[in-house]
């Protein structure tokens, strides 16, 4: 393209710096909030009013921030779940399937020790609380296993196997929770019963512990892949199966690895969302939303280029967003599904600028050889 | 055709320049062909061969210059500007679909072929053709199920039904036995007395040019070094236009006392993708101090050999026994960790992974090693010593250990495989085509690698579709034919003409197995 | 028991659609994973012209109209671009989700509208459905054109060198995926199910996405897996049809996802491979650019 005296070529990038990326991912965020603005324009509402709204809410409010910050340990868990497999080449889409396990796990433990029936009942905190942890984790990493397993043994296509378990899990969760489920709650309003207060997740700063735990899982990723034989087989199998197998790397193995960590992380965001939430703790009717809000994981995961640090500022911006978004939806009488309609604009900018870690433009001015932008 | 018609160049290319990223891979060529004429382009690799037949063919479009044909400027858009300009191409590496049928294959693209494919006037066009060349081929095998040889028929087949007068040949001879050598030579020339122009594009098989051609152009590093009438030129003197001296390589051979066995081989039987067997029942053994020449053409069991011999495919039966361990069924890791040494044919996909740095490339064979590896945790400052140290050592061309291995020219991402792999002192070191597509000094370096490794000790196993190579520094040579070794002859008493016959699937004494 | 069937040939004929559409897009070597989100924008746009205009023509126009354009955009992204298809392919799913649950939520509830008269005693999306599998067919197999598709997603280098345009027949093919998918989604809104709810698909577009690989790339074969699966689908939704009393409804709706999952594996196991495994199209899923 010929634009006065300089003409602009697309040239392949052959090395992306960390900067780079950065640019990249923080362009395309400040692009999808340009974009996402068009939506309240349409429906009436200034853009500008609309995002200070939303900011304020998610994050100066004291009703906003702790959701925000429920949600951005909700989105960090199913980052990393989608993160890990990611590292390999392989993409995890069950965390949705992942969490809903690692749910009824940690309800089955409360089940076990009979918190159906009463909602008063008095469980020891210090055995139960890890008990359900311990069990979400175990869900998730069983759910995640089967894919890992059956991708790793046959190369199974993953992104069909982990979807359907989305589905599978979605129906069991109704068939646990509805139409005289094991975990139906006795009122009957299609929930799961009650977490007893006895066993309600300690809170550091408001924030439930799953918060700390959620920042810790990120360094150690970081370590994992920085450091550790694991993280560099992982990260060979995803640049290049065949030079893995070449050089030694066990390729059930990693897959399999991958997929079951990533489960176990999932898992966690279950046990976050439906027993460690202040105000939640139930499986609620409409878990399928929670469900839905797993796939910001793919976005997240997909803007910090797999990078577990960096997933953070990025899940903690898209939980404020989607629950500032649905805030201004009440407030200022919008359509149902503005969160929804986020997750749609972040992508479409998402894959538009896959292209410019590919390639970049060059100027080349035509006046004089070379010269770049 | 008129004498005068004949003597007019049926192409002309004047002044042909193209630049990549840092190389000017075509620099001013001119060159002209007439009817019935054959005229090689000769060049090793990198001289710019490939860059000028994608140019001729539409694939690229050049920075500079003009083609013309008969006299008239053309310009390629797409190869389907070339094809429609009579310009037919025979690649190297087959373009055929392989689940295709050989008829299919043949009028892919064609415009006649009928909105609705009319196969049976087809197949009766392409029959005709046939006939007039003396090729034989089955029109509704499936391309897979064909030999090499078979393979470049069709190409050729499918030039012709497409009207070619111009033939552009790459590496004709390169995957063929003598015997379809031979065959391939005769048709050739039985082509060109049907007036067609014919350009084979050459790298390292002299001897065939002097055969051959009516003319020879020289290429070196993307420009045109000589242009001679082959009755003047010799081997030497082609040699000297091409890399500036009489001979292509020079390898130092050493004799050395072969020691104890370190690869011994019993019977073994290897399954391919497809099902059949392509490995049925080799045995040998490979000493310290001595070099293992596998020859023969692709496709004839050597992948699966040496992917059995790695761990990477599973044997039907016998047994690997490596430095006294059986290993047979060992992973391909403890097979690392016993003294194997693998430096694979495909360095791009398979020898390293282009999105890492030369520090984890180099890794790749020593993530594993007790001295990187503590407790999981990876020494990546040591690691980045030891790649510094490598690039030293074996002169790898590169601004430093940091960048990636995608930004490497091939020879120099084959030093970097060789540096990692020798430098484990492997006690059996499995070369699979070693020097594919590397220019001369490239080369040399690698064949004197091996041949060092040799005389320190280690065993080596070389598999390579050029005899030369093979005979050039191999101790042992055998040739290998649908997944049988037609003998194991000791280098000092190898003919070249008797094993390119055992190559073609004849024993010792030329009777056919 | 009449009802049945003739639902579950319906259904038969959304996956037999969205199906088809990928069949054609992956002989040319291109992967769409995002068959749900294409479905999505046909079904409810389909949904909100249809609803608004009273008329059916200009609901299914509108579907296979903003099919075809997401068809041309991911073909523009993997071909033009290079770009990774499974990225692009799950973009397609996420915005369809999004913005689709976004747009289409003012528009909850039935369609209104009189339903699309029955021919013969099924909807007459059975006879469309049946045809466009046996013009595919016809197309792949019996033309010029069907050689220089399926050539180019065996292996585009050799398309290349043979004369054909490789990026302009994958966009080509990408875009008739597109719409098929999108005339899928439609078909459901309009005519199946006319009724627009959050996220009323659930997973038909991951089933045909999987029922492309059980078909081996051969569309009798998928419409043959199209019918099966159609009824399975039909039995999950309402098994006292059928098997009146056993296992909860919600451990129904399971089955078809746990069958596509079966079959997904074993299809995968090396025993099926060596014996099945080159039907696949070689160069499905990669970018081409020239060497």
């Amino acid at each position: 393209m010929k634009i006065g005296k300089n003409e602009f070529k697309l040239e392949k990038r052959t090395s992306l710096s960390g900067w780079q990326a950065t640019s990249i991912a923080v362009l395309a965020v400040l692009m999808t909030l340009f974009l996402f603005g068009f939506i309240f324009l349409q429906a009436g509402i200034s853009p500008g009013m609309a995002y200070r709204e939303i900011f304020s809410y998610a994050f100066a409010n004291k009703h906003g921030l702790p959701l925000t910050l429920n949600r951005f340990i909700f989105l960090l868990f199913t980052t990393y779940a989608f993160i890990l497999p990611a590292r390999a080449g392989l993409w995890n889409i069950g965390m949705t399937g992942q969490m809903y396990a690692g749910a009824l796990s940690a309800f089955a433990v409360l089940y076990a020790f009979g918190a159906q029936q009463s909602k008063s009942l008095e469980l020891s905190a210090g055995l139960v609380i890890p008990l359900m942890v311990l069990a979400s984790m175990l869900g998730g990493l069983v759910i995640g296993a089967i894919a890992g397993y059956f991708k790793g043994k046959f190369d199974t296509n993953e992104i069909v196997l982990t979807m359907m378990l989305n589905f599978i899990l979605f129906w069991l969760v109704s068939f646990m929770i509805k139409e005289g489920g094991l975990f139906m709650n006795p009122g009957g309003r299609g929930e799961s019963f009650e977490l007893p207060p006895s066993v309600y997740a300690p809170l550091i700063g408001g924030v439930p512990f799953t918060g700390l735990v959620a920042v810790l899982i990120g360094f150690a990723l970081e370590f994992l892949f920085d450091r550790t034989q694991l993280g560099y087989q992982i990260k060979a199998f995803g640049k290049s199966p065949r030079a893995a197998r070449y050089a030694g790397i066990d390729t059930f193995k990693i897959p399999f690895m991958v997929f079951l960590l990533g489960g176990a992380i999932a898992g966690l965001a279950g046990y976050h969302y439906f027993a460690a939430v202040p105000g939640v703790y139930k499986i609620a009717r409409n878990y399928g939303q929670f469900g839905d809000l797993a796939f910001y994981g793919i976005i997240c995961g997909l803007i910090s280029q797999s990078n577990p640090l960096a997933s953070m500022p990025v899940a903690l911006l898209f939980g404020g967003l989607s629950i500032g978004g649905r805030f201004v939806q009440g407030k200022l009488h919008m359509a149902f599904g503005v969160d929804y309609a986020l997750l749609g604009v972040l992508m479409i900018t998402l894959v538009a600028f896959q292209f410019f870690y590919r390639y970049r433009i060059v100027r080349v001015s035509l006046d004089e050889e070379d010269g770049h932008a | 055709m008129t004498q005068e018609e004949k003597s007019q160049p049926v192409l002309s290319a004047r002044g042909i320049t193209k630049r990549f990223p840092g190389v000017v891979a075509n620099d001013g060529i001119d060159f002209d062909i007439r009817p019935g004429e054959i005229h090689a382009i000769l060049g090793e690799n990198g001289a710019g061969k490939t860059t000028l037949m994608n140019i001729l063919f539409g694939l690229y479009q050049p920075d500079e210059g003009e083609i013309y044909i008969h006299g008239e400027k053309v310009e390629f858009k797409s190869p389907l500007d070339a094809i429609e300009h009579g310009i037919g191409m025979v690649h190297q590496h087959r373009k055929l679909v392989e689940a295709h049928t050989v008829l299919e294959n043949i009028v892919l693209g064609h415009p006649h072929a009928g909105t609705i494919l009319n196969l049976r006037r087809a197949e009766q066009e392409v029959r005709k053709l046939c006939e007039e060349y003396g090729f034989k081929v089955d029109f509704r095998a499936k391309v897979w199920q064909l030999s090499e040889g078979e393979k470049q028929m069709v190409e050729i087949l499918k030039a012709l039904y497409r009207g070619a007068k111009i033939l552009i040949l790459d590496e004709p001879t390169s995957a063929l036995t003598p015997v379809e050598t031979r065959l391939l030579l005769d048709s050739v020339q039985a082509m060109a007395k049907k007036d067609l122009a014919i350009v084979p594009f050459i790298t390292h098989k002299l001897p065939i040019v002097l055969e051959i051609s009516d003319r020879v152009t020289v290429l070196r590093k993307g420009k045109v070094v000589a242009r001679l009438e082959t009755r003047h030129a010799t081997e030497k003197s082609l040699a000297r236009e091409m890399v500036g001296r009489d001979v292509l390589f020079r390898v130092e051979r050493q004799e050395v006392e072969p020691g104890k066995p370190v690869l011994e081989v019993e019977d073994l039987v290897v399954q391919s993708d497809k099902g059949f067997l392509a490995v049925e029942g080799v045995s040998f053994t490979i000493r310290e101090g001595e070099i293992f020449g596998l020859a023969g053409v692709s496709g004839n069991g050597q992948q699966e050999l040496v992917e059995a011999l790695a761990g990477l495919r599973k044997p039907v039966s016998g047994r690997i026994v490596l430095d006294g361990v059986d290993v047979t069924h060992l992973p391909p890791l403890e097979r690392w960790k016993t003294g194997l040494g693998y430096i694979p044919a495909d360095r791009i996909h398979m020898g390293s992974i282009g999105d890492f740095t030369l520090v984890e490339n180099v890794l790749l064979n020593y993530y594993f090693d007790q001295e990187y590896n503590r407790g999981g945790i990876l020494d990546y400052r040591k690691a980045r010593q030891m790649t510094e140290q490598l690039i030293e050592e074996f002169n790898v061309a590169t601004p430093g250990p940091d960048v990636l291995g995608r930004n490497l020219s091939g020879g120099n991402l084959q030093k970097v495989i060789l540096a990692r792999v020798l430098s484990r002192r492997p006690r059996l070191v499995i070369a699979d085509l070693p020097s594919q597509g590397l220019d001369v000094g490239a080369t040399e370096f690698v064949r004197n690698k091996l041949v060092e490794a040799k005389v320190n000790g280690a065993a080596v196993l070389l598999i390579s579709e050029d005899l030369d190579e093979i005979l050039d520094i191999s101790d042992w040579v055998a040739p290998i034919y649908e997944g049988r070794f037609m003998g194991i002859v000791p280098a000092a008493e190898a003919e070249r003409e008797k094993i390119g016959v055992m190559m073609a699937g004849y024993n010792a004494e030329g009777v056919a197995q | 028991m009449l009802e049945f069937i003739t639902r579950s040939l319906d259904a038969s004929m959304i996956f037999t659609l969205a199906a088809l559409g990928e069949l054609i897009g992956q002989r040319s070597g291109i992967l769409n994973v995002g068959v749900e989100g294409v479905m999505l924008f046909g079904a409810t746009l389909g949904f909100i012209v249809a609803q608004t205009t009273g008329s059916y023509v200009l609901g299914f126009l509108t579907a296979v109209l903003i099919g075809g354009i997401i068809g041309l955009l991911h073909a523009a992204f993997s071909v033009v671009l290079g770009g990774d298809q499974v990225v692009s392919g799950m973009g397609i799913w996420i915005v369809g989700f999004g913005l689709t649950t976004y747009i289409g939520s003012p528009y909850t509830g039935p369609l209104g509208m009189e339903r699309i008269p029955a021919v013969l005693g099924v909807s007459p999306f059975f006879f469309v459905g049946v045809l466009l599998v046996l013009i595919t067919w016809f197309v792949l197999q019996k033309t010029s054109l069907g050689l220089a598709i399926r050539s180019v997603g065996e292996n585009p280098a050799v398309a290349e060198v043979s004369g054909i345009k490789v990026a302009r027949l994958r966009i080509l093919c990408e875009t008739v995926a597109g719409m098929l998918m999108g005339l899928a989604g439609a078909v459901y809104a309009l005519n199946y199910n006319p009724v627009w709810n959050y996220n009323f698909l659930m997973g038909w577009g991951f089933i045909a996405l999987a029922l492309v690989f059980f078909s081996m790339w051969n569309p009798w074969f998928l419409l043959g897996g199209a019918l099966l699966f159609g009824t399975m689908w039909q039995l999950s939704l309402n098994p006292e049809m059928v098997l009146p009393g056993v296992l909860s409804r919600y451990i129904w709706r399971t089955v078809p996802f746990i069958v596509t999952s079966i079959a997904l594996v074993l299809m995968s196991t090396p025993w099926f491979r060596t014996r099945w495994g080159a039907a696949r199209p070689q160069a499905l899923g990669l970018p081409y650019e020239k060497d």
